[in-house]
């Protein structure tokens, strides 16, 4: 598929109106701008078009139209992705979802929702917490970004340790598929037979179809919460603590760690009196009460036992919030501190937590830049914020081949490139590190089953994008071709 | 590798026989029995320790048969990461053995734990009631590897509990049976095993009472981490079993008292010796045959899940059944009174779930109820996305052929 020319640009443009009405078709090149690139801005492509549907009818003409007229098509929920999942690519159609923003119902009895895919993560909490109930799955842009979004790209947060991430609380999703066709995938009664659809559906990167409906699953919200914020003289204590609560039998909630940097980030951005040229733990533990108080005790005793100079317990819920806003400001934080950065995201096996960041500080050292380390330490999944200044030549290659170098450090110790952004434009070309070529061939069997046009997102993921039925290498007919009996399509 | 052996009666499928039997003792020889069914292109079934072979339909012809026993070895186990990786032949108590030392546990308790095998944990989908609060294998799963139908060895996932790298190739194999490739390894995510444990049992109750208390112990804020109702002839006795630290665990079984109480539901705590037994008892109501069937139902609708049960085991005189009331899943077996009988009830039973939008499989059947019913119901609307997903990975459609949903 080649971009399109403008006559036809034009036609596509009309026939979108005539499916979603005039108002929710851009196509002016200054409208345009804002749909260039999700949250990772470095990268910019302009859309033919961004088309906004407000039903599950009305996407399935839109991917009919689109198919048609030859135009890939880019999933789009709030566009804060961090890996670039949603950049468009050139000559093609922005879908966003962002009009389709209705609960559609609650089932408290069966711990349920049904929403569409451009409701806000959070309003899914703001919507039953009253009752008592919420939403598990938390990324630190939960205020703004989509459950769409978070499905296609399988999105965690803080506290995915102990309650999983979002493909552990999808239960169903309606799916329109590339020929327009809408198939309703999963359901509220579990294990249904047949093959596990939702399994490579989430994080699938909105590369096999547009989710238009999920029903997610709820929890009921723990009776209690007790918060320690742990200060240690450095991340070789802290990485050594959260090794041993965990040891200790000990699953919290959440244990986020912040390095000296991190930390002096986001005092400058919250005014929050924390020490500097330290590390710091902040834990949660949840559940029923008495079991809480325990835990919360037992993890005390263990960050004193590592080292820790002090450990602060907040003393109402608004000093907790103000900890944990430290925490979740932290990313945004760094841009008080240094110009420009980059949010890595990489995961490694937690007991390596202490000599991964002693490794990440040699890389930066010899890259003569700094990073910055906040990260969700309970799995072990890295954020390392390098730091750099894009008016030095230069500087800008350094930072990003300090960031390749951070991802297969993260692959060497026997981690991921990825816990939760995605892999997307950004890291597909780290993909061919991580996995062999048939693992990758087989993700793409997947993809084929699905979308064997390459019509959804095409680009994201793959090192090297491939058409259906094409074999890497040197062309070899199947046996079954040579039988006769199928043909590559 | 070593020789294929020629298949015996003991070998076979739901009485299909496979000419050869692959006994491969690792990835390699895998590799190459899966490449030596490629290349005379066998139509292949995978078997590990059998517990779930009556899963499904009966295949529709089977050259060959690769079994999973002689790979059976720990790979790799990193405690401090809680993390496994083992062959996909070891067995459930076999593993279980091998990390008690280090206090942990792969948190699943299915039926036949001395015979299953990782791999079919994972495919046939095992779980017991220790589900309600640590999912099932497809949540503990973070990481496979499995043999195309090509002989092309693919993995998907990794060793660490986080990670979006790629499509979910793990999960998808969650519940696929073996028809999609040969499982020849799999990575767990573990935990630790509990300081301290506490069952409380509630004898007599009605199923509506069983909802009700569920509800209330939810209402309260209690967190069970295995909840179990065994069939008691029309009533349920209630299984409730809290973990954790010491307090944690006696505080919540006074709150459950309490709340008991008020719903005038009698119980009380168990000693360790009756509620091993108690438990047993839930896994024996899974393990009774020659006919076996699961059921499914959001898990608000258990008096329609529970009237199916009641509606089966009217087929199955003295029969078993259990139901997990915080999952929506229950569990039905027993002798039938008659062929037609249990076929009859067992599509009654089907249709009445799937009014509620759930659904009943069959786990086990002897042939003359099979022939009068399908193991898997209604084709799901899904079904030609299923078939394709199924051609792109296995498109001469020779691996366990005609056992899965649809004919797949």
């Amino acid at each position: 598929m080649g971009p399109l020319t403008e006559a036809a640009r034009g036609a596509l443009a009309a026939r979108m109106a005539d499916v979603v009405g005039r108002a929710h078709v851009v196509s002016e090149p200054s409208e345009l701008l804002v749909y260039e690139c999700d949250g990772l801005t470095h990268g910019r492509t302009r859309p033919a078009l961004v088309v906004l549907p407000g039903s599950t009818a009305e996407v399935a003409e839109v991917v009919k139209a689109a198919r048609a007229a030859g135009a890939p098509i880019v999933p789009r929920g709030a566009g804060t992705g961090l890996s670039g999942g949603a950049r468009p690519v050139p000559g093609c159609v922005v879908v966003s979802l962002a009009r389709m923003t209705r609960i559609l119902g609650v089932d408290l009895e069966n711990g349920t929702v049904r929403v569409e895919p451009g409701v806000i993560n959070l309003d899914v909490t703001r919507a039953v917490a009253g009752a008592g109930w919420y939403y598990a799955p938390d990324p630190s842009s939960q205020g703004v970004c989509t459950i769409g979004g978070n499905v296609a790209e399988n999105s965690g947060g803080a506290h995915c340790l102990k309650y999983g991430f979002t493909t552990n609380h999808v239960l169903a999703a309606r799916l329109v598929l590339d020929d327009g066709l809408v198939l309703d995938v999963g359901g509220t009664a579990a294990d249904a037979p047949g093959y596990d659809l939702l399994a490579p559906l989430v994080g699938s990167e909105g590369m096999l179809g547009i989710v238009t409906e999920v029903t997610l699953r709820l929890l009921r919200k723990p009776e209690t919460t007790r918060t320690f914020l742990a200060i240690f003289p450095s991340s070789d204590e802290a990485g050594d603590a959260v090794s041993q609560i965990i040891a200790a039998g000990i699953l919290p909630a959440a244990i986020e760690m912040m390095d000296s940097l991190a930390i002096q980030a986001a005092k400058a951005a919250t005014g929050l009196d924390w020490p500097e040229d330290c590390a710091l733990l902040l834990m949660d533990a949840d559940g029923p009460a008495p079991e809480v108080e325990h835990v919360h005790r037992r993890a005390s005793e263990i960050a004193r036992a590592c080292g820790a100079r002090a450990v602060q317990v907040p003393r109402d819920e608004a000093e907790r919030q103000l900890m944990w806003k430290g925490r979740k400001s932290a990313f945004a934080a760094v841009g008080r501190i240094s110009p420009n950065y980059l949010v890595e995201d990489g995961v490694i096996p937690r007991s390596e937590i202490a000599s991964v960041l002693r490794e990440i500080g040699r890389l930066a050292a010899e890259a003569g830049l700094r990073v910055a380390n906040v990260f969700h330490a309970g799995d072990g999944n890295l954020h390392p914020l390098v730091l750099y200044d894009a008016r030095n030549p230069g500087e800008e290659e350094r930072a990003a081949h300090l960031g390749g170098d951070i991802l297969r450090l993260c692959i060497r110790v026997g981690g991921s490139i990825t816990g939760e952004h995605g892999v997307g434009a950004e890291k597909a070309a780290y993909m061919a590190e991580q996995f062999t070529p048939e693992d990758l061939d087989t993700m793409m069997k997947v993809r084929c089953a699905f979308d064997g046009g390459a019509l959804f997102n095409p680009g994201k993921v793959f090192p090297t994008p491939r058409l259906c039925g094409e074999k890497p290498g040197p062309y070899e007919p199947h046996p079954v071709e040579r039988a006769g009996l199928a043909e590559r399509w | 590798m070593s020789a294929p052996r020629p298949g015996s009666g003991a070998d076979g499928i739901l009485g299909v026989e496979p000419r050869l039997v692959f006994e491969p003792a690792g990835e390699a020889e895998a590799r190459e029995a899966m490449q030596a069914c490629a290349r005379d292109r066998l139509r292949v079934a995978f078997v590990g320790g059998g517990t779930d072979l009556g899963l499904g339909n009966p295949p529709s012809g089977l050259d060959a048969v690769i079994r999973t026993g002689r790979m059976a070895r720990v790979l790799e186990h990193a405690p401090h990461d809680q993390i496994v990786r083992v062959e996909a032949g070891i067995t459930l108590s076999a593993l279980q053995a091998a990390l008690l030392p280090h206090r942990q546990r792969l948190a699943l308790d299915p039926p036949f734990p001395a015979r299953a095998t990782a791999g079919g944990l994972l495919c046939a989908n095992g779980f017991g009631p220790l589900r309600t609060a640590r999912g099932s294998a497809r949540d503990l799963v973070i990481g496979a590897t499995f043999i195309r139908a090509d002989g092309v060895l693919a993995h998907g996932g990794g060793k660490v509990v986080k990670n979006v790298a790629g499509f979910d190739l793990p999960r998808l194999l969650f519940g696929s049976l073996g028809t999609l490739g040969l499982v020849t390894s799999v990575n767990f995510r573990l935990h630790p095993l509990p300081e301290e444990e506490a069952t409380l049992a509630f004898p007599g109750l009605s199923p509506a009472a069983v909802r009700g208390l569920v509800g209330d112990m939810r209402q309260a804020q209690l967190e069970p981490a295995a909840v179990a109702a065994i069939w008691a002839g029309g009533s349920l006795d209630l299984l409730v079993r809290f973990e954790g630290f010491g307090p944690g665990v006696s505080g919540q079984v006074e709150r459950l008292l309490a709340v008991a109480g008020k719903a005038r539901a009698s119980g009380g705590r168990l000693a360790p010796p009756q509620a091993a037994a108690a438990w047993a008892r839930q896994q024996t109501a899974r393990e009774v045959g020659p006919f076996r069937a699961r059921l499914a139902i959001p898990p608000a609708s258990l008096e329609v899940g529970t009237r199916a049960l009641g509606t089966l085991l009217a087929a199955l005189p003295g029969g078993a059944a259990v139901w997990y009331p915080t999952l929506g899943l229950g569990f039905a077996g027993g002798a039938p009174s008659g062929a037609e009988a249990v076929a009859t009830a067992a599509g009654d039973a089907r249709g009445a779930l799937a009014t509620s939008g759930g659904w009943l499989a069959v786990n086990d059947a002897p042939p003359e109820v099979r022939a009068r019913l399908d193991a898997w119901g209604p084709a799901p609307a899904t079904l030609a996305l299923q078939r394709r997903l199924k051609a792109q990975l296995d498109p001469e459609g020779r691996l366990a052929p005609g056992r899965f949903v649809g004919g797949i």
